[in-house]
């Protein structure tokens, strides 16, 4: 393991097959919500407190994480104004919030490289701080799911017969905003919002596409995840691309294909069950 | 007073002022639209989609191929859009995502053969509002002639199709022809904005006009007189701060970003003021009207 660290590459394939088995756990529950814009704009709203963080120097995650609890907790109370849905509100977060990022780091200097690292992300240069905190967040999260996974699809798919049931449901929807919160946060700075978006989304509804059982698109989702990652990065090096860019092509490839097979597998059975 | 109006006299200011009115004539009743119909995402989406265009258009003919690559990627992306959520198995936000990044990355791994990479992604982010042209000011007010006439003639089954799209349907309205549409329109905005303003401010421009009229009045005109309003307030506030901040006191207020705090602080004081106005007499509010 210690040789693959020392290289840029090695070290980059880590990072990338780490966030993607990552966001395939979290991305499960994402699509099955239906919180990709939530993600989205989560991956906006923490910029301001990443950048905020770096300016007042204190640790970024720490700025990211305190962004994104304002976030989810804005959106909530946005969304239970009069007249105001969830889709507004959470638009008008992401703008304001992008726009506050995008102010902050113009005060800075340098700050277009600084911008495109936070739209494309620099996997090639992962420091080992953004390794350890992807690893543990991975290894957190797996065991969080792992005993919670079924109470949030639960609560997902029948909050009124979840609450009959005695779950608490408003504290569980607020554990999956905040587990997506920490997703993000730990990854955009080495990946980027659009990558992390890709990554969350693309493997998880290529998964939804082969099974609808929830372990098994789990385990499906985080596969595909860092398979998309890994394959990504190696055709970036190959073809001299940016591999961000690579690997979100990837995974949108690797769910054109699951759709197809899905189509062509529903077309046979079709065909043969109606068949004389 | 001279102090109000004297940085607009200068004039990359003026052509910045002039594009941002444009812009907010066309916008007030879009966002209401896209307010109705929720698809603040889809809004969100096109201002990414249109990038590899904006590649692809600056690598065949310039400067000048950048407008035509982004139409033709916007288009393109309003049809894939319609197309994909209607096709069904992925739900809509997913499809939007999906769309979002795969083509924002198209653009990006076609840049990133490029020599000026950073420099060309952070224009298309901020676009370059203080080096509006007279050209692009001619070319987003023939696209904002377009879109407001389109959404003259199609208002009334669009408004239908938003509130109740069984009864749309039942009058006789193809529903994937009304969100084509709808896509459409957006996408033109967004193609006659970016490269002015940049993706920043048009996705505000497109999301935060609305909400905040939302907040003011129930009528769907007043909201879209409103929010035009408000949106050529916060464009003239966001210029006049960004010009004092750097003129005055030598902070770097990127324009762009000043102009879309300003909205947002628009929405914030309308969110105190719906507040304010409900507070007193909650039961005798619904019982006047």
């Amino acid at each position: 393991m210690s040789w693959l660290l020392q290289d840029t590459f090695g070290r980059a394939l880590v990072q990338a097959v780490a966030v993607g088995v990552l966001t395939g756990l979290v991305g499960v529950h994402v699509v099955l919500r239906r919180l990709s814009f939530f993600t989205m704009t989560m991956a906006h709203a923490t910029f301001p407190g990443v950048v905020a963080a770096s300016v007042l120097g204190i640790n970024i995650y720490l700025g990211g994480v305190v962004a994104g609890v304002l976030t989810a907790a804005a959106v909530a109370a946005l969304a239970r104004t009069r007249g105001q849905e969830a889709t507004a509100a959470t638009g008008v977060i992401l703008s304001a919030g992008f726009a506050l990022g995008v102010a902050l780091v113009a005060t800075q200097n340098g700050f277009s490289r600084d911008l495109s690292a936070f739209l494309v992300g620099s996997i090639l240069t992962v420091t080992t701080e953004n390794l350890v905190v992807t690893v543990v967040l991975l290894a957190v999260t797996a065991v969080a799911l792992a005993v919670g996974g079924r109470h949030l699809l639960y609560v997902g798919f029948d909050p009124a017969g979840a609450r009959a049931a005695g779950y608490r449901v408003r504290l569980l929807d607020l554990a999956l905003l905040l587990l997506v919160d920490l997703v993000v946060v730990a990854i955009v700075p080495a990946v980027g919002t659009i990558l992390a978006l890709a990554l969350i989304v693309a493997p998880a509804a290529a998964a939804r596409a082969w099974t609808d059982r929830l372990a098994p698109m789990t385990a499906l989702a985080a596969t595909l995840g860092a398979g998309s990652a890994a394959a990504g990065l190696w055709l970036s090096r190959l073809w001299d691309v940016a591999a961000g860019g690579s690997i979100s092509l990837t995974a949108a490839t690797v769910l054109l294909g699951s759709l197809a097979a899905h189509r062509l597998r529903d077309g046979f059975r079709t065909i043969f069950l109606t068949a004389p | 007073m001279s102090g109000l109006v004297a940085p607009f006299s200068v004039p990359f200011m003026g052509r910045a002022l002039a594009e941002l009115l444009l812009l907010a004539v066309v916008c007030g009743p879009v966002s209401v639209l896209v307010f109705l119909r929720r698809i603040a995402f889809v809004a969100d989406a096109l201002t990414h989609t249109v990038f590899p265009g904006v590649v692809i258009g600056f690598l065949v003919a310039g400067w000048t191929g950048i407008a035509g690559g982004a139409l033709v990627a916007a288009l393109l992306t309003a049809v894939a859009l319609t197309v994909l959520t209607r096709w069904g198995r992925l739900s809509d936000d997913t499809t939007v995502a999906v769309l979002l990044t795969a083509m924002f990355s198209l653009g990006v791994v076609l840049v990133s053969r490029q020599h000026s990479y950073t420099s060309d992604l952070t224009a298309f982010l901020f676009g370059r509002l203080l080096t509006v042209t007279p050209a692009q000011l001619a070319q987003t007010a023939v696209l904002a002639a377009i879109v407001l006439t389109g959404l003259a003639v199609t208002a009334r089954p669009l408004i239908l199709r938003a509130f109740d799209p069984i009864a749309a349907a039942t009058a006789g309205y193809r529903l994937t022809l009304l969100d084509l549409g709808l896509n459409t329109a957006v996408a033109l905005v967004v193609v006659a904005a970016v490269q002015a303003v940049g993706t920043i401010l048009v996705i505000a421009l497109l999301i935060v006009p609305a909400a905040t009229a939302r907040l003011l009045t129930d009528r769907l005109t007043a909201m879209a007189v409103i929010a035009t309003a408000v949106t050529g307030l916060a464009a003239y506030l966001g210029l006049l701060a960004s010009w004092t901040a750097s003129v005055r006191y030598g902070l770097r207020l990127t324009s762009a970003a000043a102009v879309v705090l300003t909205l947002v602080a628009c929405y914030v004081l309308a969110l105190l003021a719906a507040h304010l106005r409900r507070r007193p007499h909650p039961p005798a509010a619904t019982v006047t009207r």
